[in-house]
């Protein structure tokens, strides 16, 4: 299934073309296609095992696609190294080393980078000082709680200087206060750094909050990839209309008394 | 998910971890099991000797199975439920039984229990340790440290929240631990079980020393391959002990993963209770003195002068004991020990490695092969490499010794390391790929630390279980390889017991060491800060 961005005017940033991937013999990923414009920040929809995250690791190599490519500023990167990609990844189990300070996990890295080896450390509490951590930087990461070790895991990406970051349900551990946090944290890179962000969720509201635009899947296929208010407005089939705006009505009535009293 | 770059590294080390365990184990078993064609071979299933055999080995571990469990299972109570003092002291105390020899355990007895023994004389006795009671006595000592880890190790995480619940319903206490704890515990105590009988049946050190005239199969087969040379016989018996093992390993692979599914939620509440702590105490006291008991008559059997004519404290026997070639064959057991911790030690991690974060079919018989060698009793073991290598430059060297110790030793510290790295973050190697941080780097910096605890379980399993093994290395070695252990026996053939009762000192000494020094480079380490980098 293809969902091409009709009256997209420049051209992507990162591509997905034709990708479709099984595993054991079972197709999760139908052929799907779509594009990420250049410092937009794009929202993966969907249920869980619809294939968000293997998508994921495709576009940054960590998973071979069946058919299909992968491009990157219009260069096919389907066979390249992930290293190789210009892309971070952050896992919502945050995957740090555990046995290192949060310093140590973000400047880790940059010791087998030459050309920034010498200023790792540097470069590494900056990172960290642009989500706030710099005052954790000497403490052990086992200790931190989830919303902290989840930006230490931001800023091990961002220390590398990524042109696009992939984020695999960061928010999904996370209790509401840090989730809030972290959501405005990643929008203020997304608009600071100019950066590339692909964000999957299986949630809605936070979809819908934090995307310029939202892709909606659905076992393995696009069922449509639009801007927020387009998605609302006009559901492309039924299981958007369920799957999306129903929910998010369901969600806006449940608070929608509370309204009075907030204003 | 695991990370789908297979690198040719890691292809290269799968092939060789493979060609290892079909040169090693498959090979050798096959030689041996393939002399099992013959008829001729077969006939000695038919012979008296060897339904004697199988029915004492029956009787023999299903008693001990029996008592060994059920001790377990009352001292891991003790332990878990009850609020004595001492508990850290008495869980180590408890396995110290597991330093020794089996053979020591059999000797210890004849100490206390022999027609001349401490307690038979102190008491005016007139039984027979020989026999029997002797092997069930001393494969209790074996086989009860062993049992007890795999109840205590789970009863210790039980949930107390059903049994508060259950207070709170006005329901009984002992009603609590039968329908509550015993259900907890039915996959470990079906694992504890299987395994000690499995371990009782395919021991032949206690058989050996107060067997008597009650021939227990791995005495037989250890006489015809050994003493007779007949390795036919030899192989059909062990052929036979391969069956309880086989069921063991079967029953353990369906009850291993329900049990470590389990966590704790709540731990339980242990205010003093006077007659309940009262039963705890003198539980304690006798199994503790039952366990090591044995373990005091044979140091101090070392040190005196003539057992039991002259009790007149010496060290001369130390050095009679050097004289007879203790001093050299422990340079060998403690050569083959660090040899066979510090090698088995990387090919079992490498294993897990492969078979907990790489993936892919060649892991998962890498996984079934490190697995299966639990299924084979030393002895088996032991016979098959001595079939197999015989004539190969390294029959009679201690590469053989290691080679045969680190087959039969892998399978325990795989599964450390497989659960242990199965543990760890699945994401590692993945965040360090896209930032372009290679697979050995990141198990050298990252993966390697966080699992340090359990390498050091698994060097302290391999090096422990060297110095005390004798099944395997008693078909393959010679004067010049071997280890200390087989000293036992030589010296207590020689009439020599206060000897030989200072090689089984000189082996708890040596494991009591490696403990401590293990032990202390634990709690440095873990008193080392984070690293940055």
């Amino acid at each position: 299934m293809t969902a091409r961005d009709a009256d997209s005017p420049a051209a992507p940033k990162l591509s997905a073309q034709g990708i479709t991937k099984s595993f054991d013999g079972r197709e999760v990923l139908h052929g799907i296609s779509f594009d990420v414009r250049g410092g937009e920040f794009l929202s993966i929809l969907g249920p869980s095992g619809c294939g968000k995250s293997t998508i994921l690791r495709i576009l940054i190599g960590l998973e071979h696609p069946d058919a299909g490519r992968v491009l990157l500023d219009g260069e096919d990167i389907t066979d390249a190294a992930p290293s190789s990609r210009h892309m971070g990844i952050v896992f919502q189990d945050y995957a740090l080393f555990e046995n290192m300070t949060a310093l140590g996990n973000v400047e880790y890295a940059l010791r087998f980078d030459p050309a920034r080896r010498a200023r790792r450390s540097q470069i590494a509490l900056e990172a960290l000082a642009s989500l706030g951590m710099a005052d954790y930087a000497d403490k052990p990461v086992a200790g931190l709680s989830g919303g902290q070790m989840q930006r230490v895991s931001i800023a091990r990406t961002l220390a590398l200087n990524p042109e696009v970051i992939l984020l695999d349900e960061p928010t999904s551990g996370l209790d509401a206060d840090a989730r809030l946090a972290l959501r405005s944290q990643l929008k203020d890179i997304q608009r600071n750094h100019g950066t590339t962000m692909v964000f999957i969720t299986h949630d809605q509201e936070e979809s819908f909050a934090l995307a310029d635009r939202v892709m909606v899947m659905g076992e393995g296929s696009i069922h449509q990839l639009d801007e927020s208010l387009r998605i609302v407005e006009n559901p492309a089939d039924d299981y958007v209309r369920d799957f999306v705006v129903a929910n998010l009505k369901a969600k806006y009535d449940s608070l929608a008394r509370f309204a009075s009293p907030l204003e | 998910m695991a990370c789908q770059t297979n690198s040719r590294g890691s292809k290269l080390l799968k092939v060789a971890l493979l060609l290892f365990f079909l040169l090693a184990v498959a090979l050798p078993l096959i030689g041996m099991f393939s002399r099992l064609a013959d008829p001729q071979v077969r006939e000695v299933f038919g012979t008296q000797a060897f339904a004697t055999a199988c029915i004492n080995s029956l009787v023999v571990a299903a008693t001990t199975t029996v008592i060994s469990v059920a001790a377990a299972l009352v001292m891991s109570w003790v332990l878990c439920r009850t609020a004595i003092h001492g508990k850290g002291v008495l869980a180590v105390l408890l396995t110290v039984p597991m330093l020794v020899p089996s053979l020591a355990h059999g000797m210890s007895l004849v100490y206390l229990l022999g027609s001349n023994g401490m307690i038979t004389n102190m008491l005016h006795g007139t039984w027979s340790i020989y026999g029997f009671a002797g092997i069930v006595m001393g494969s209790f000592l074996y086989s009860f440290p062993p049992a007890f880890l795999m109840i205590y190790d789970v009863m210790r995480y039980e949930d107390a929240t059903p049994c508060q619940a259950a207070d709170v319903l006005g329901i009984p206490k002992s009603s609590q631990f039968v329908r509550i704890t015993l259900p907890f515990l039915s996959k470990p105590l079906v694992s504890a079980t299987f395994a000690t009988f499995a371990l009782v049946i395919t021991d032949y050190g206690v058989p050996l020393m107060v067997g008597g005239k009650v021939m227990t199969l791995p005495v037989l087969m250890y006489q015809n391959a050994v003493g007779l040379l007949d390795f036919d016989t030899g192989a059909a018996i062990g052929f036979v002990l391969l069956i309880p093992a086989v069921i063991d390993f079967v029953v353990d692979l369906l009850a291993r993963d329900s049990a470590s599914s389990r966590y704790v939620s709540r731990g339980f509440d242990l205010r003093p209770r006077v007659a309940r702590d009262a039963v705890g105490y003198v539980v304690a006291v006798a199994v503790t003195l039952a366990l090591l008991a044995p373990v005091a008559s044979f140091c101090m059997v070392s040190f005196v002068t003539k057992y039991p004519i002259d009790l007149a404290p010496t060290f001369a026997n130390v050095g009679r004991a050097l004289t007879m070639g203790a001093g050299s064959y422990w340079v060998n057991s403690l050569f083959i020990a660090l040899v066979v911790s510090i090698l088995g030690t990387i090919i079992a991690y490498l294993v897990a490695y492969i078979t907990a974060r790489v993936g892919g079919v060649s892991a998962r018989l890498l996984h079934l092969a490190s697995v299966t060698t639990l299924v084979v009793p030393g002895i088996v073991l032991g016979l098959s490499f001595a079939l197999a290598f015989r004539g190969s430059p390294i029959y009679g060297t201690f590469a053989i010794l290691i080679l045969v110790n680190l087959v039969h030793f892998i399978a325990s510290p795989y599964l450390m390391a497989y659960n242990s790295l199965s543990k760890v973050n699945k994401n590692l190697e993945a965040v360090g790929q896209t930032m372009g941080v290679g697979r050995v780097r990141i198990v050298l910096d990252v993966l390697v630390p966080a699992t340090a605890d359990t390498i050091a379980e698994m060097f302290s399993f391999f090096f422990v279980n060297c110095m005390v093994t004798i099944s395997a290395v008693s078909f393959l070695s010679t004067t010049l390889n071997m280890p200390l252990a087989l000293l036992v026996t030589d010296l207590d053939a020689q009439r020599l017991v206060e000897c030989s009762a200072f090689v089984s000192v000189l082996i708890l000494a040596t494991n009591v060491v490696e403990k401590v020094v293990v032990a202390a480079l634990r709690r440095h380490r873990h008193a080392q800060p984070s690293v940055s980098c």
